[in-house]
């Protein structure tokens, strides 16, 4: 008995995490309230909490966590983005499997190589499939962009242009992503 | 006389009345005793011949003047409720000393190589078809996997093969160091040991005749779902390789972007608290 309503539990949970995978508004909305991709988790979308270590040794470390911010250094050109930072520091234990516009790529024990950046969860891409119709905040920031968007070299510097929103892509740790600037 | 008999007979009484009690602390301090050591032997032992043959795996490693290694390795990622998934890849190191480096990291999810020529270290996407490059990154190849990692988030697979038998190696770190026993691996001759410390339990399986390590697994304690990291390593020490290996030429549709430096984002974060 108790077993069977465990197991019933976990079916619920396995599918309330599936239906969240899939929901794209959910995802926009976040996206559209620029940084909220912290809450992600409480959606019961699938992040990653944390991921093995690869190495033992670790000399001279400084705080990891600073990794978390790596990432958003150049997000700080609106105040949508001052709060993105801020969850980030309380989140550093967590990769951004959903590539929402969260930034906590750099973790504390990562080694980043098993991010889902270039070909990501499956349901992933329906998430991002959203990001060309929700208006961007500038300067917040998504690990991959629609395949319709152009790359586009500006002085020297590239863009990937998707519509009238510009994303300028960065590398932070080995994981590429794409702030969202204004036009050049 | 009386007087002292009265006392006497007091301090009797007294001895009486202490000594049960001594007897029993006694006796519970003799049970804690037995019980005590099967717990903390197994967390405390370390093995002075575990720790010879990490220092010999560490000169092994160390007079290596070159080599390839291609690693198999699954690591275990953690989603927010505990369950793991197994991600597989392979990496592929091309290593010349003292400080040149290629390393390729292939998953079903990510491709990245990078470029190491002594000076300058590039990441590049060969699918994204973006790179980086950053200069003055170390100037032996534990510094740069230390500088990459503290300085720009890069954290080299299998770091711990630039740190084993330099001084970056803090051997204190090691709380319980543990023979296995031998074996083989693919018909190679092992031992295999198994070490503990703050963090992570972690497995060597070193090679009998090369005393290079064959396989390492490394389990995190940090996260309850103690996620795992296992690597199958196969060495190739005669392999050569020319200066090209190790210099970044940007392929004409790959384009430069920027690297998020570390450093910068620290003081920004103190500000933003």
């Amino acid at each position: 008995m108790r077993s069977t309503s465990s197991i019933s539990i976990w079916l619920a949970t396995a599918l309330l995490m599936l239906g969240g995978l899939a929901v794209v508004p959910d995802a926009d909305a976040q996206r559209a309230r620029g940084g909220g991709g912290g809450h992600a988790a409480a959606g019961g979308h699938a992040q990653a909490r944390s991921s093995a270590r690869t190495s033992v040794n670790r000399p001279a470390t400084q705080n990891r966590s600073a990794g978390a911010n790596a990432g958003s250094r150049n997000v700080n050109r609106s105040n949508t983005n001052v709060s993105n930072r801020n969850t980030n520091v309380n989140r550093n234990q967590n990769i951004n499997v959903n590539r929402d516009v969260n930034v906590n790529v750099d973790v504390d024990d990562h080694n980043h190589w098993n991010d889902w950046d270039d070909h990501p969860f499956a349901t992933a891409a329906a998430v991002t499939a959203g990001v060309a119709v929700t208006s961007a905040v500038i300067g917040s920031i998504v690990n991959s962009v629609p395949p319709s968007c152009v790359t586009t070299v500006v002085n020297g510097i590239a863009y990937q242009q998707c519509g009238s929103t510009w994303y300028q892509p960065q590398y932070a740790g080995t994981t590429v992503q794409y702030v969202v600037v204004n036009p050049p | 006389m009386k007087r002292h008999r009265a006392r006497g007979l007091r301090l009797l009484t007294a001895l009486l009345l202490v000594l049960p009690l001594s007897l029993t602390a006694a006796d519970q301090a003799a049970k804690k005793k037995k019980a005590a050591p099967a717990a903390t032997a197994s967390a405390t032992a370390v093995d002075p011949d575990a720790i010879a043959a990490l220092d010999r795996m560490g000169q092994a490693l160390h007079k290596l003047q070159q080599f390839q290694l291609v690693s198999d390795a699954s690591t275990d990622v953690v989603l927010d409720s505990g369950q793991k998934i197994e991600v597989d890849g392979q990496v592929t190191y091309r290593v010349q000393r003292p400080n040149r480096m290629f390393v390729e990291v292939k998953s079903d999810r990510r491709l990245r190589q990078l470029f190491y020529d002594g000076n300058t270290l590039t990441v590049y996407s060969p699918r994204l078809k973006y790179y980086a490059s950053v200069d003055n990154v170390g100037q032996s190849l534990g510094e740069l996997a230390i500088a990459a990692r503290d300085s720009y988030g890069i954290e080299f697979p299998l770091a711990d093969l630039f740190f084993w038998g330099t001084e970056h190696v803090s051997k204190d770190a090691i709380k319980s160091a543990i023979y296995v026993g031998p074996g083989t691996l693919d018909g190679e001759a092992i031992d295999q040991y198994a070490f503990r410390q703050d963090g992570a339990d972690w497995q060597l399986w070193l090679s009998k005749a090369t005393a290079l390590p064959q396989k390492l697994v490394i389990t995190t304690l940090d996260d309850p779902a103690m996620p795992e990291y296992s690597a199958r390593l196969r060495w190739n020490t005669s392999a050569t390789a020319d200066a090209k290996t190790f210099t970044f030429t940007p392929p004409d549709d790959a384009k430069r972007i920027e690297i998020v430096p570390i450093g910068v984002a620290v003081v920004e974060t103190g500000e933003g608290k």
